[in-house]
């Protein structure tokens, strides 16, 4: 039976089977994408990447100069739930407390997690008049 | 974190440092500053694992090694948030030099061209056929498609890299597909990059409708292995286009701690539809399709457990399933049982389900685990503890139950799927946790 008629038959195209012109060229010539392996020969492609979009600069806020009687407000990410990073909070806390006079901390758990916005977080470290902010623990 | 940062950076304008773990930190201040934040934010970081430990060990790493800089951590806290800025940090506006990617590489030789599509990661590292123009333009003609038209901007990972219909007859070229199985490749293309997870993320792939038949898909015996051409190569080539078009690069911004070996193929398997019993509707029509689409659904995951053996009259095999789901997240209520049709026979015959629908009501009022085990999953953690926090039942009142309290965690039956595949040799399936997101309409591709 003629070959195509028998693919036609099982219900699968004759150009499925013979695939890309590599599977399909020619006898007897380098059909185009036959293999130049070990050639000398050049050839040209096209190019599988994509340009990615370099995001805009944005500059971080002006630094302190040091950190006595300032307020430093730790945001909790609840990355892998919100008291994941309790014990290294609490002992940031003391950290500071001990080597710092007059500093104050608070420690703010989103609600939403670390992919939410939480405004509400972010109008509480406002509204703390916080100096400088820690956020984490993530990886 | 990033995010977090920049918007308390901007918005309060007070200097931030973030806390990251090691594991991926060089991620945050590479590849997301450059194409996220375009903000060279201050970091520090911790040793990776982070939770799960005790008490000593998580207070230790305050008093430890910052694992960024390799000073005292806390000296990197306190430096990052007075430490004056740089002319670096002080940039602003539009970057000077954008990223440019030539249609076309420059001519070399075929070694060389391969040795810069694995240097560059746009392969899954098996035999490709090189993008030559001239079958790129074969491919082109599977679709009516033009080639310049964008299908999606993908932005995960970071950055915006347009995804138009000539790069995917690229992939497609490369994975060795043809001009027939574009249009599937092509609604493929619009749920790309696949899952990119530090767990081991997978994505399963199901086709629906005619074309299973007409591009020869293997639903029957060996439906999920290595034994048919079509399902090979369109499942290869969203591996391809996912590393393309996500710019997806191992340790770069793929970062899956074991990854997984599904993602050379994304378990592409069509549905069984002859075999289906008799008021069991395949799964695009279960989504609202006509039962003539031809569609193309995608799922995301991380587990499948498989069976073993023939089914027993002991233990009915949805006893079995049921108790399978229990090791499962339940994330988003999200689980996929793909079956052989003696299975979804002997579920009808034997236990009288009707139709899919009530299996996976079922298994929505039957699989069960403690709160416990729920509780102690990460994603959960992450995902699912938000929720509970804003008060949202019933995970408010699942977070105040005692651990060993059994819950029913798949609360929503309409996320349970059921797909059948398979030859008849065996009463085999596997239960998933992969969720399927809404199918895409292959013929629109066409």
């Amino acid at each position: 039976m003629d070959r195509r008629k028998m693919l036609a038959l099982l219900g699968i195209s004759p150009a499925l089977v013979a695939g890309t012109p590599a599977y399909a060229g020619p006898a007897g010539r380098r059909a185009e994408g036959a293999s130049y392996e070990g050639s000398d020969e050049t050839i040209t492609v096209m190019n599988p990447g994509i340009a990615n979009k370099v995001a805009d600069r944005v500059p971080l806020a002006p630094r302190l100069k040091d950190l006595n009687n300032k307020m430093i407000y730790m945001v909790n990410l609840a990355w892998e739930g919100p008291d994941a990073a309790n014990y290294f909070y609490d002992a940031m806390t003391d950290w500071f407390h001990q080597h710092y006079t007059g500093v104050q901390t608070k420690i703010g758990v989103t609600a939403e997690g670390m992919f939410g916005t939480d405004p509400a977080l972010i109008k509480s470290i406002k509204d703390s008049h916080a100096d400088a902010a820690v956020v984490g623990v993530a990886g | 974190m990033s995010r977090w940062a920049k918007q308390i950076e901007t918005q309060v304008g007070i200097p931030t440092v973030c806390v990251a773990m090691d594991n991926i930190v060089h991620y945050a201040v590479t590849y997301i500053r450059e194409y996220y934040t375009g903000m060279p934010l201050r970091f520090v970081a911790v040793p990776f694992p982070f939770t799960g430990q005790p008490k000593s060990v998580d207070v230790g790493y305050v008093t430890g090694k910052d694992m960024l800089n390799g000073g005292p951590l806390m000296a990197g806290v306190v430096s990052a948030l007075t430490s004056p800025l740089t002319a670096n940090e002080k940039i602003s506006g539009a970057p000077a030099n954008e990223s440019v990617e030539p249609r076309l590489l420059p001519p070399d030789t075929e070694d060389n061209l391969r040795a810069l599509f694995d240097a560059k990661e746009w392969s899954d590292y098996n035999w490709i056929n090189l993008p030559t123009e001239k079958k790129v333009m074969a491919m082109l003609r599977g679709t009516s498609h033009k080639p310049d038209e964008i299908i999606k901007t993908v932005t995960i990972t970071g950055g915006a890299r347009p995804l138009s219909v000539e790069k995917v007859a690229i992939s497609a070229v490369m994975a060795g597909a043809s001009p027939e199985h574009f249009p599937v490749i092509l609604a493929l293309a619009t749920q790309a990059p696949f899952g990119n997870s530090t767990s081991s993320m997978a994505n399963m792939v199901v086709i629906n409708g005619p074309i299973g038949k007409k591009l020869n898909f293997n639903s029957g015996t060996n439906a999920m292995g290595p034994y048919n051409r079509s399902n090979a190569v369109v499942g290869r080539a969203f591996t391809i286009l996912s590393k393309t078009a996500g710019d997806l690069r191992n340790g770069i911004n793929a970062w899956e701690s074991l990854g997984s070996n599904f993602q050379y193929n994304n378990i592409l398997y069509a549905e069984n539809e002859d075999n289906l019993p008799d008021g069991w509707k395949p799964l695009h029509t279960q989504m609202g399709f006509n039962p003539d689409d031809n569609v193309v659904t995608v799922g995301t995951g991380w587990t499948s457990i498989s069976s073993v053996g023939g089914s027993q009259e002991l233990y009915p095999v949805h006893y079995l399933m049921r108790d399978y789901m229990r090791s499962l997240t339940a994330s988003g209520s999200a689980a996929t049982i793909v079956m052989d049709p003696t299975v979804a026979g002997l579920l009808q015959n034997a236990h009288g389900f009707k139709t899919k629908e009530q299996l996976s009501e079922w298994f929505s009022q039957n699989a069960e685990k403690t709160a416990g085990n729920y509780w102690g999953n990460g994603v959960i953690q992450s995902m699912v503890v938000p929720l509970a926090l804003q008060g949202l039942e019933p995970y408010a009142s699942w977070r105040k139950v005692p651990n060993e309290t059994m819950i029913k965690p798949f609360t929503n039956s309409r996320a349970i799927h059921i797909v059948v595949t398979g030859g008849k040799i065996q009463t085999t399936w596997f239960v998933t946790d992969f969720g399927m997101r809404r199918g895409v309409k292959i013929d629109d591709w066409a």
